[in-house]
């Protein structure tokens, strides 16, 4: 991978469902350190995107690259603690808190899951709660901090905020730019243009599974 | 044969309760009556003949194991070879009940002892794998965002499969569980009624019965486990990936 290179990046991406193209020839590039926007209309690819750079769908032609190297060379389960998806209706697993920011993990050691609470806002007194008794902004938080919990390179978060009141999408907002300032590429689907300003160095616009923008935001967003 | 005609006549009570509660099962209740009937029929002078012929025993089992296989594999639709998967679950199940059965002579290898047993111990297995692969399906189906989030967290496909896996044998073995827990106090089975029916001494009748209830516990756990196995690595895809079906 170049110094300066994306840490993510995808070249030529296709992908179908039930025969039809639901990317076409996608380019992306996901630079670590910074924030990018993806958007686009519903049904312009963008959760199929997502989905593809982690193989949880197969793409059928185009190639994606993780710090340089084929994600086809990299075992899967690896790529996606190095590359980590939030969804955009997060599930809980069943158990508290702890149980979901410990999944996977071999010896989880406590100050770890602090940490990752911590890292996403929330106390460390939220690791004894049922995780299916979560308010919509505390689930979207725990699933950023589980995610955290993998050490992840990259971020992909689907519409993060899509389902929360003003307060809890605020704070959101702030953790996906203090990820950034961290170190780590945020990819983040997002339909509000003013939440792409706010968060969002670089922007990426689908259209019909193609890119029909991608660059500094003032100028994808000035483009319109 | 009157007791046969008795029957009839019970069932013909049946239809007439559905048709006077509007149940609209009267066609299918028919139906299932008749090619009981025709069945039970068909295959007491076939199994007449094979009873006088030891050579056409095992293809006997055969024809059951197929026959059992074919309906359970239609419990699995969705997933490639479906019969197969169900048939090889089957064969386990009732092969790993079957072998030290006959071996330890618990039962003579003939057919009119290898038969029923054989008979019992391959439709334990079936029901096991239909319920057990069916709702092993319903719940990857349902449970598809719970199985992607824990994919998406770095486990691998068997692993995030293997709660739903649990959960389907669990199912799958409720039946059997419930019919050996309560036999005797709600309900007393085929072999024990057959036998006593047949004029066994009742204490004889209880011990079979035993054996092959247990054996036939047995028999279920492993067919619902390895139907459980064969299915979960039917909806793994390359690169860890999970698809319900398409197969």
């Amino acid at each position: 991978m170049p110094p300066d290179g994306p840490i993510l990046a995808a070249r030529g991406l296709r992908a179908e469902r039930a025969g039809k193209a639901v990317l076409d020839g996608v380019d992306l590039d996901v630079p670590a350190g910074a924030v990018t926007a993806l958007m686009g209309p519903s049904g312009s690819g963008k959760t199929s995107l997502l989905r593809c750079l982690v193989r949880l769908d197969e793409p059928v032609a185009g190639r994606v690259t993780f710090e340089g190297e084929d994600f086809r060379s990299l075992d899967a389960c690896l790529l996606r603690r190095r590359v980590a998806l939030v969804a955009q209706s997060p599930a809980m697993l069943p158990g508290d808190v702890r149980a979901n920011l410990a999944y996977g993990l071999d010896i989880p050691q406590e100050d770890e899951l602090h940490q990752a609470l911590a890292a996403a806002g929330l106390p460390a007194e939220l690791l004894d709660r049922d995780a299916a008794r979560l308010s919509g902004g505390e689930t979207a938080r725990v699933a950023v901090a589980r995610a955290l919990t993998r050490s992840p390179r990259v971020l992909l978060l689907d519409e993060p905020t899509a389902s929360l009141d003003g307060r809890a999408a605020a704070g959101i907002e702030a953790l996906t730019v203090c990820l950034a300032a961290r170190g780590l590429a945020v990819l983040v689907v997002t339909h509000d243009e003013a939440q792409s300003r706010r968060i969002a160095s670089r922007a990426v616009r689908l259209l019909r599974g193609k890119v029909k923008e991608e660059g500094e935001l003032a100028i994808v967003g000035g483009a319109r | 044969m009157t007791g046969v005609l008795v029957a009839i006549g019970i069932v013909v009570l049946g239809v007439a309760v559905s048709a006077w509660r509007g149940l609209g099962l009267e066609r299918e209740v028919g139906i299932a009556a008749a090619r009981a009937t025709v069945q039970l029929t068909v295959v007491g002078t076939i199994v007449t003949l094979v009873f006088e012929h030891v050579g056409l025993a095992a293809g006997f089992v055969g024809v059951m194991l197929t026959a059992a296989a074919i309906t359970s594999g239609r419990r699995l639709h969705g997933i490639s070879s479906p019969a197969g998967r169900a048939g090889a679950a089957i064969a386990l199940g009732a092969a790993t009940g079957l072998e030290p059965l006959l071996a330890s002579g618990a039962f003579e290898l003939t057919p009119r002892e290898l038969i029923p047993v054989a008979g019992i111990l391959i439709g334990g297995a079936m029901a096991a794998t239909s319920l057990t692969g069916r709702r092993l399906l319903e719940t990857i189906e349902d449970g598809l965002p719970g199985i992607e989030a824990r994919l998406a967290l770095g486990a691998g496909a068997l692993e995030a499969l293997a709660p739903a896996a649990r959960r389907a044998v669990t199912t799958g073995l409720i039946p059997a569980l419930d019919q050996t827990k309560n036999v005797g106090l709600v309900t007393l089975p085929g072999t024990f009624v057959g036998l006593v029916l047949g004029g066994a001494d009742p204490a004889e009748a209880a011990r079979i019965q035993l054996t092959v209830l247990l054996a036939l516990l047995g028999v279920e756990v492993v067919a619902a486990a390895a139907c459980a196995a064969l299915v979960t690595r039917a909806c793994v895809r390359p690169g860890e990936r999970v698809e319900p079906s398409g197969g």
